[in-house]
């Protein structure tokens, strides 16, 4: 899994020739779009031939962009798991997670363009990082659900695959909630989407 | 029943931009919008959206080119919106006279669920759009066109949901259904069968029936924060 990094100055510790196209394309996405991106921009941007490019890509363009869709999706979650490691309980994460995400992909100008002038592009390469993510998701918070006591007929797993399933479809559509709202969210997230899930106060 | 609820089951589907204002000629235009309507389905079906074409639509509904553009005058566009507009208010009429019946919350949110992903699942324009063409479905089930739907639904659902709860509580019942449908319709998990009342009881029973006593013992409680309960509720399991 690469680290995050901006679209900005690329050393070599950021891990070669392959991250620096990646990079490259994102900045051309930037500016043009991913419609408009082409393996020429991105070799161009990069300072790279066209066969580099292919090189690391053999799929071309659809696999570049894949490529920097899926990038950019692990450094969003990424970000966001630095953000709540240090939460102690289930409700700490769940609260500062959704704010965190959902402020994130507010002020991710890259992707607000993309999701506003060519959403049929991106989306169903979202739809396909999304899946992957459940699992991971899921797997971050069963140890916080191994701690409580869950409600009957649930065990930490299942219940962790649900959470995970409403924390993406949050981040993506608040509806009704307000994700600004930290007392809000709070409610929330205790009331209603722990609701079925646990049954008291972490064991001591 | 809200005057939504009476165009759609009276089948006027749907409507120009902007609502239905004239009174409606009895047959004539809306069984002309509703030919071309299900022409273009058809034609979907079998070739999906990017392939048809006005002439493929007027051919499937028995009229020529010229009547498709003066009943829809924004063309392809137009007709596709109509399209999708008519299959929802069809699913929303059937739906409403199965959860009108219902006699519970439980009834209402295992009918909803199955018979939506029934409806998905044996959708055949929808079907092909999935497979071949999904970058035309995907936008309008994300972001900003989920809250859409979100609230779209809430609306719907109010009437029904509304025997059993307040007008707020209904709002959020109704939008955690339609996130946990579209979940597993967009991301499928092995054990949970959408279309298999069992699989959607149990999810109903783990998931939102403890929102909804949730709800209604936030909306009890005084104050804009509902709090959590201090004893686990107590709930049937068979």
């Amino acid at each position: 899994m690469t680290g995050p990094s901006g679209a900005g100055v690329v050393t070599p510790a950021d891990g070669g020739t392959r991250q620096r196209i990646l990079e490259a394309t994102y900045a051309c996405v930037a500016r043009w779009g991913l419609a408009k991106t082409t393996v020429e921009d991105a070799a161009r941007a990069a300072g790279v031939s066209r066969a580099t490019v292919y090189r690391y890509f053999p799929g071309g363009r659809d696999e570049l962009l894949d490529a920097v869709v899926s990038w950019q999706f692990v450094a969003f979650f990424t970000r966001l798991y630095d953000e709540v490691r240090q939460a102690t309980t289930l409700e700490e994460v769940l609260e500062r997670g959704l704010v965190f995400a959902r402020a994130q992909v507010l002020g991710h100008a890259v992707l607000q363009k993309v999701l506003e002038t060519e959403p049929e592009v991106l989306l169903p390469k979202l739809t396909v990082e999304s899946n992957r993510t459940v699992g991971l998701v899921a797997a971050f918070l069963v140890p916080y659900l191994e701690t409580r006591p869950l409600a009957p007929g649930i065990d930490a797993r299942t219940a962790a695959d649900h959470l995970a399933r409403m924390i993406l479809s949050l981040i993506s559509a608040p509806g009704r909630l307000d994700l600004a709202d930290p007392v809000a969210v709070a409610g929330v997230v205790r009331a209603e989407l722990l609701a079925g899930v646990v049954a008291g106060p972490p064991r001591p | 029943m809200s005057s939504v609820h009476l165009a759609v089951v009276h089948g006027e589907g749907g409507g120009t931009p902007g609502g239905r204002s004239a009174p409606r000629r009895a047959g004539t235009v809306g069984a002309q919008r509703l030919r071309i309507v299900d022409g273009a389905l058809t034609c979907i079906a079998r070739q999906g959206i990017a392939k048809t074409t006005v002439d493929d639509v007027a051919r499937a509904a028995g009229c020529s080119r010229a009547t498709v553009y003066r009943v829809f005058p924004g063309g392809k566009d137009e007709v596709l919106a109509a399209a999708a507009e008519t299959e929802v208010a069809r699913f929303f009429s059937s739906l409403a006279v199965d959860i009108g019946a219902a006699d519970d919350v439980e009834a209402v949110l295992v009918t909803a669920i199955v018979e939506a992903a029934t409806a998905v699942a044996a959708h055949r324009p929808l079907a092909y759009l999935l497979e071949h063409e999904p970058e035309l479905v995907l936008p309008h089930l994300a972001f900003g066109r989920m809250d859409g739907l979100l609230r779209q639904v809430a609306t719907f659902a109010a009437p029904f949901l509304g025997r059993f709860m307040g007008h707020d509580e209904a709002d959020r019942v109704a939008e955690w259904t339609t996130r946990v449908v579209l979940s597993y319709l967009v991301c499928p998990a092995d054990g949970v069968e959408l279309t298999d009342p069992a699989s959607v009881r149990r999810l109903v029973r783990l998931f939102l029936l403890p929102a909804v006593a949730a709800l209604r013992g936030g909306a009890e409680a005084a104050g804009p924060c509902a709090v959590v309960p201090e004893t686990p509720t107590r709930r049937k399991l068979s």
